[in-house]
């Protein structure tokens, strides 16, 4: 039922060559998921996440430091291996310095173009960030019309906005289906959609998504759903690790990465007149990044919500090794969740990641989770 | 009812029988190659030990990094699961469970039932185990035996990185050469070891009685130091490095119940 899906997250680039030369449109590479596409599907572009491959490689070592987290460096060394050279432009919007640091070496280093580094506010919970950042999406609205040499009106707006929230809305049904004792899909299958819709034409995907809605109420999962979990980081595209999990008794129902629940759980207004600033107001309200949630860490409540919403039994904390945002978050957040009655599971992720070990863990955390079976 | 708990590490294999809640047997070897092969021997070594024969058992329980292989198995827990439960029907009293192996150190917290409420595991690093003590012995050319003696007869403090076990290695022959004493030296290394596995164990809360179980546990200067570190003392169980297999015995029993 997820094939295609899971051939759109095997095949990324392949779709990507393939989307340009059929619709001779442009293709972007986007830095972060503070990139408001809306805009750039406004344009006709093709938005597409630049992530890493989980291969070790060589070949950042002269470019960035070795305290920068190690998702910064596999995606900058997909960009040194040539492997997004169909990409028209890159555009970083601000959030931590990791990926700033990587933006800017592949800038440098890899022949683009068009690149945009777009000011993104990281105080997103002051008055002052939509209007902040209305100006900034302004700026990057000219500088992409220059680019492409086409206006953009306000009826390309607003199919920029439905396009994306037809996406958002289809991925929120979905998601209705991993609630309830017996979820409709695995957490390796949600990862396949998710992820991939990061980089696939949205109507394209949205149009997939709909066809498996239709089928999905009359499907089992062929096996037994064991503990429910929740997983909690930064970006999370690691395949081979939640299979893992959910092949020791688990399903992974929630998520709240920026691959995954993060990227899609708002929508933009689209009844708002001026249409820069609904899209501003999306990107500052959207649930947010560690590196922008202050003073007030808002993510807090808004994952023990999904949590309890998606009746999760244990929460697994991905760290991104280096990953300042999030290390700064982890210490509350795990007391928060396990004042909360949610048990957590730490692991620290690097580009690749030692299944072995991590198994023994994830088998005693679920042993922990589920121990009335046991003891 | 008779049970068997089998313990595959990363080392060694260690085997519990059970008659009643009381042991009758155990054996230990060498994990080798053919850890699958080693763990039938030990097995059936243990049950002739023990005057019994498979048939006799009520269940057998695997536990262990190696666990999956046992395929005389009728279940399998965690090291986690198998330590806090035979940590607990050690001493009833213990909430904080130190387990050093050969290749990982663990923290567990367990409420009085013996349900884990946390756990914590060394990352990546062998800093903070068994095989760290080892090479340390290597470098300092003594026997690892007498590697936790040695640090006994001396009260200095000298601050080294164990962060990684290479480098700690770089760090002892630095010492070496500036004719730093052995015992000194021995002292330093066990200090490293326990500073990292109390770290850890803080992570999870450090609640009294604390059990030291694990083969490490045999090394008197990591307990001093260990004691020192946590600022408590800690109860060393007897036969340590058994203690998840009489805990995957005692599950093995529960779950034929």
């Amino acid at each position: 039922m997820f094939s295609k899906f899971e051939e759109w997250y095997r095949d990324r680039h392949d779709y990507a060559r393939a989307w340009k030369e059929k619709s001779s449109g442009k293709v972007f590479g986007c830095f972060c998921s503070y990139v408001p596409e809306e805009i750039l599907v406004a344009a006709n572009i093709l938005p597409v996440r630049v992530l890493g491959s989980h291969e070790p490689q060589d070949v950042t070592e002269p470019h960035l430091f070795g305290m920068f987290c190690p998702f910064c460096r596999d995606v900058l060394a997909q960009g040194l291996k040539g492997r997004y050279e169909y990409l028209d432009g890159i555009t970083l919007a601000q959030s931590c310095i990791h990926l700033r640091q990587a933006y800017r070496s592949w800038e440098q280093h890899v022949d683009q173009p068009f690149s945009y580094y777009l000011p993104h506010p990281m105080s997103v919970q002051s008055p002052a960030a939509v209007p902040y950042l209305r100006e900034e999406l302004e700026n990057y609205k000219k500088a992409v019309e220059e680019f492409t040499g086409s206006k953009i009106t306000n009826d390309d707006l607003d199919r920029g906005i439905r396009i994306l929230n037809e996406n958002r809305e289809a991925m929120h049904e979905l998601y209705k289906h991993r609630i309830g004792p017996e979820p409709k899909l695995s957490g390796k299958e949600a990862m396949w959609v998710t992820v991939s819709s990061t980089w696939i034409d949205k109507e394209e995907h949205t149009a997939e998504i709909r066809r498996v809605l239709k089928l999905i109420e009359e499907r089992e999962m062929d096996r037994e759903c064991g503990a429910k979990l929740m997983f909690v980081g930064s970006e999370n595209d690691d395949i081979e690790f939640i299979n893992m999990v959910e092949s020791v008794g688990a399903t992974v129902v929630v998520d709240d990465h920026c691959t995954g629940t993060r990227y899609f759980w708002n929508s933009t207004a689209d009844d708002m007149n001026d249409r820069i600033e609904a899209i501003a107001k999306r990107y500052v309200e959207r649930p947010a990044c560690p590196s922008k949630d202050h003073p007030v860490r808002t993510r807090f409540p808004h994952i023990l919500k999904l949590a309890k919403d998606f009746d999760v039994q244990g929460v697994i904390l991905i760290q991104q090794k280096f990953c300042d945002p999030h290390e700064a978050d982890m210490v509350p957040l795990r007391k928060y969740l396990e004042e909360n009655d949610i048990p957590c599971l730490f692991l620290e992720f690097d580009v690749t990641v030692p299944l072995g070990p991590f198994r023994i863990r994830v088998e005693a955390f679920l042993e922990m989770v589920g121990e009335e079976d046991l003891f | 009812m008779i049970t068997a708990g089998v313990d595959v590490g990363a080392k060694t294999v260690k085997i519990v029988v059970l008659r009643d809640r009381e042991v009758v047997a155990t054996a230990k070897d060498l994990s080798g190659f053919d850890q699958a092969k080693v763990a039938s021997e030990l097995l059936a070594q243990a049950l002739e030990k023990a005057n019994v024969t498979q048939g006799d058992l009520a269940g057998i329980c695997s536990t262990g990094a190696g666990r999956k292989i046992v395929s005389e198995a009728t279940h399998s827990v965690t090291e986690v699961s198998a330590g806090a439960k035979g940590s607990l029907f050690i001493n009833p009293d213990v909430r904080t469970v130190i387990d050093v192996g050969a290749e990982e150190g663990r923290a567990i917290r367990c409420t009085e039932k013996g349900k884990v409420e946390d756990f914590a595991v060394n990352e990546k690093c062998a800093a903070g185990s068994g095989a760290f003590t080892e090479s340390m012995a290597r470098a300092l050319e003594v026997d690892v035996a007498e590697l936790g003696k040695l640090s006994l007869g001396s009260d200095a403090s000298v601050p080294m990185n164990a962060q990684c076990a290479v480098f700690a290695e770089s760090e002892v022959v630095s010492l070496l050469h500036a004719e730093t004493p052995k015992q000194d030296i021995s002292k330093a290394i066990h200090d490293a070891i326990a500073s990292r596995i109390t770290s850890m164990a803080r992570r999870i809360g450090l609640n009294k009685e604390v059990l030291v179980i694990g083969g490490v546990a045999l090394n008197v200067g990591f307990i001093r130091s260990l004691n020192e570190a946590i600022e408590m003392d800690v109860i060393v169980a007897d036969d340590p490095e058994f203690v998840n297999a009489l805990g995957a015995a005692l599950i093995a029993a529960e779950r034929a119940n």
